[in-house]
């Protein structure tokens, strides 16, 4: 009998044993694969996996990649970080926006899972707790450097902002903008709708009178493509600046000619990266990439593709770091992260709440001649580092 | 209990409630314009404009909504699926066409025998010779519009129209006919777990993403007017949609007063079981009742897809929820209330915006607050007929 149990417990021993070498470590993923964001959703799915195709292992184990839709919705994201925490990974990538990333940050930060948004920009995400980082830059830069533009390379005067009400990022985006802009001397006027809105006439005939130089939209593609419609049927020709919520080919498609000319704030694509190292790292992975996804369109690549190949990048030499599959370690390998050289540029957590240090933001222009012909021009990139 | 169904006549006491819903709301909107501190009159016919477009369309989606309640007393939830069902059919024939032959031929016999097969009993159409007659237009129609170009939007609105009326009929044969005499509870969680099915199958087989859909039509050209100093824009739907939802309530009061099988229609409204026993096909009145609210939903699915250039498969969600509340607010089971609600609620979108901006946000309240006060206080709708059950 003694024999036995011995025997037993070896065996169960050489199980455990061979599991943590050569066995799978579990990476969460949680997306908008479906619903309002499903364009963007799709993208960084992309991104990731092929990140995970080109570093299939870490620390001599097999990374197994764990996808969970959240439908866009706020409960969806809340199912999959719950789930997440029954299976027991060992981090989540995403969400990508900040209204379903928030409320997954809640319930990951208190089971002690690593958590890296992929694209949520608003400054409270990471602010939840110490195992919540994010790839992007955060809001109170896209602002400031949106108002900037506007108000001195362009030189409005007077400007429209749009935001939805209902949503973290695009009310909280408007609220710096309008800030700097005001500071920068401009008047604004601010003009509310919530997701779903598809009729904005009432909206625009309020700033006819107020004859604004340019219109700022806060807000995201499912309602920017009606809107852009809508303004120019109502005989506005302003200009009209966006943020990296529209950099999503949900727009363009959707409007068509409408969304021509359009300009907004997004994540850099390699041909903005100013480092040429990174920039070399970026375009290799760009090859990569269409590689690997021999259907994606040109359009199907932007920075969210970027963000979430470095959002896994990044946890899995972190892991490596750690050399080992403990939480903890691997997440204080995570905060001491610096210089890593990623496709999107260079990633340093050191010293912050879990914003990468120095991010470029790039300045990107819509060219539409049809919904099936169209493309983005990049204008120029600024770092969040020559922003005080 | 009076028939549910129709009456253009309004009783006096409605009238009276009407007019003072009505006399109020543009009191409050005549005292918030003139405190407004820049309105002109351009701004003040824009905004009557934008409110008339919208409620136009609300209101072509509340008559489906209110067609069905008034012959079954089924909240059809699916409604809003249908509806965007109808878009998608419309975007296919659009962007589709022409097919090639095979597939034409394909999709025409597929089309045009269920369609074909549904009409027959709809209408009563036993005599070979009325089939054959039916058959011929429809099958060589189809076949035509499909195969040799590509079609307009009125083309692809006749053709999303029948393939719309079709999947209605099938969706009332599998979920809604099995369930008949069952407690009207159970047709109502039914018609929410169809709605949920559509919306999904809707995501799985044309995809999550939402699809633009811009086609050059009448619908979308802007169109614009000069007062003063100032310009007033609206596009062709102001034009085309109240048109249609006037022409469709017309058509649909006359078909429901004056035909046979609309007597048969109000029978039904007014007792199934009695209707049965004198003679009238009870199961084919209700399917032929989801062939039209179907056909009025794809109509309405069109129009509003085409004039906020985009579907998507939750697109039919909220205006469905509106088109309930504009259903209710009118008096549910009552073709001219579905107008009036439906024209009252996107008069309240577009005043709650114009009038009170900070308080954008809730628009949708306000009109979800007159659903509970009409509830409250008007079960039976403005103009709706006596709800009191007999005893």
């Amino acid at each position: 009998m003694k024999k036995f149990l011995l025997a037993v417990i070896l065996s169960l021993g050489t199980v455990a044993l061979a599991d943590s070498h050569g066995g799978t470590i579990k990476i969460g993923i949680n997306l908008e694969l479906s619903g309002r964001f499903a364009a963007i959703g799709q993208q960084t799915l992309m991104g990731i996996q092929a990140a995970h195709a080109q570093r299939p292992e870490v620390a001599g184990m097999k990374v197994e990649l764990v996808v969970c839709d959240n439908e866009t919705s706020r409960e969806g994201s809340v199912a999959c970080a719950r789930r997440f925490v029954d299976e027991g990974v060992i981090g989540v990538l995403g969400a990508i926006s900040t209204s379903m990333s928030i409320p997954a940050a809640e319930i990951l930060q208190d089971a002690g899972i690593i958590m890296i948004s992929t694209s949520s920009t608003n400054p409270q995400t990471t602010q939840i707790g110490d195992y919540i980082f994010r790839m992007a830059y955060t809001d109170d830069f896209q602002g400031k450097l949106a108002a900037a533009y506007v108000v001195n390379d362009l030189g409005a005067k007077k400007i429209a902002v749009f935001r939805q009400v209902d949503d973290d990022y695009s009310f909280g985006l408007a609220g710096f903008f309008d800030e700097t802009a005001k500071k920068l001397g401009a008047q604004t006027v601010v003009q509310d709708f919530t997701a779903g809105t598809v009729d904005f006439t009432a909206q625009l005939n309020n700033i006819r009178a107020f004859k604004p130089d340019v219109i700022y939209y806060s807000g995201f593609c499912a309602e920017g493509a009606p809107f852009m419609k809508q303004l120019r049927e109502q005989g506005f020709q302003q200009a009209v600046i966006g943020a990296d919520a529209i950099d999503d080919k949900q727009c363009p498609e959707g409007a068509g000619k409408a969304f021509d000319g359009v300009v907004f704030t997004g994540f850099a694509t390699p041909d903005l990266i100013p480092d040429p190292e990174a920039k070399k790292r970026a375009e290799a992975f760009k090859e990569f990439f269409f590689q690997t996804f021999k259907d994606a369109k040109p359009g199907d690549f932007n920075g969210f593709v970027l963000a979430g190949a470095d959002a896994y990048n990044v946890l899995v030499e972190a892991i490596a770091r750690a050399g080992s599959t403990d939480r903890k370690k691997v997440r204080d390998a995570l905060a001491s992260l610096e210089n890593f050289p990623g496709v999107s540029g260079d990633v340093t957590y050191k010293g912050t709440d879990g914003t990468p240090k120095d991010r470029t933001i790039g300045f990107f222009k819509y060219e539409v001649m049809s919904p099936d012909n169209w493309k983005k021009t990049a204008l120029f990139g600024k770092s969040t580092a020559e922003v005080e | 209990m009076e028939a549910r169904v129709s009456t253009m006549r309004v009783p006096i006491t409605t009238r009276g409630t009407l007019f003072v819903v009505l006399a109020v709301f543009f009191l409050l909107v005549g005292w918030r314009i003139q405190a407004l501190p820049d309105y002109t009159l351009a701004r003040v016919v824009q905004d009557f404009l934008n409110a008339l477009t919208l409620g136009s369309l609300y209101a072509l989606i509340a008559l489906g909504y209110t067609m069905v309640y008034g012959i079954i007393r089924l909240i059809n939830f699916a409604h809003g699926e249908i509806f965007m069902l109808g878009a998608y059919f419309a975007f296919f024939a659009m962007v589709l066409t022409p097919l090639p032959l095979a597939l034409a031929l394909l999709t025409t016999l597929l089309l045009g025998g269920t369609a074909l097969l549904v009409t027959r009993s709809l209408f009563n159409l036993e005599s070979p010779k009325k089939t054959a007659g039916l058959a011929f237009p429809l099958l060589v129609g189809i076949f035509v519009l499909l195969g040799f170009r590509q079609l307009g939007w009125i083309e692809a609105l006749f053709l999303s129209m029948i393939a719309t009326a079709v999947s209605g009929v099938l969706l009332e044969l599998v979920a809604y006919r099995p369930l008949r005499g069952a407690p009207r509870e159970s047709m109502l969680i039914t018609a929410i777990a169809a709605s949920f099915f559509l919306q999904n199958m809707g995501q799985l087989v044309f995809g999550p993403y939402v699809k633009g859909f811009n086609p050059e039509t009448v619908l979308n050209r802007p169109l614009s007017f000069r007062i003063g100093p100032e310009e007033v824009y609206f596009t062709g739907v102001l034009l085309v949609v109240p048109l249609i939802t006037g022409l469709l309530l017309l058509l649909l009061n006359f078909f429901v007063t004056r035909t046979r099988l609309g007597k048969a229609m109000r029978a039904t409204a007014q007792d199934a079981e009695v209707a049965q026993m004198m003679g009238v096909n009870v199961h084919q009145v209700i399917a032929l009742t989801f062939f039209i609210g179907s056909t009025l939903a794809a109509a309405a699915g069109v129009m509003y897809a085409i004039r906020f250039g985009q579907i998507h498969p939750l697109m039919g969600l909220l205006p469905g929820i509106k088109a309930f509340a504009a259903a209710v607010i009118g008096g549910i089971g009552s073709l001219p209330g579905a107008v009036l609600g439906g024209l009252l609620l996107g008069f309240i979108e577009i005043y709650v915006v114009s009038l009170f901006p900070t308080l954008s946000a809730y628009k949708d309240v306000f009109a979800f607050v007159l659903l509970i006060l009409i509830l409250l206080f008007r079960p039976s709708g403005l103009i709706g007929e006596d709800l009191t059950e007999k005893v």
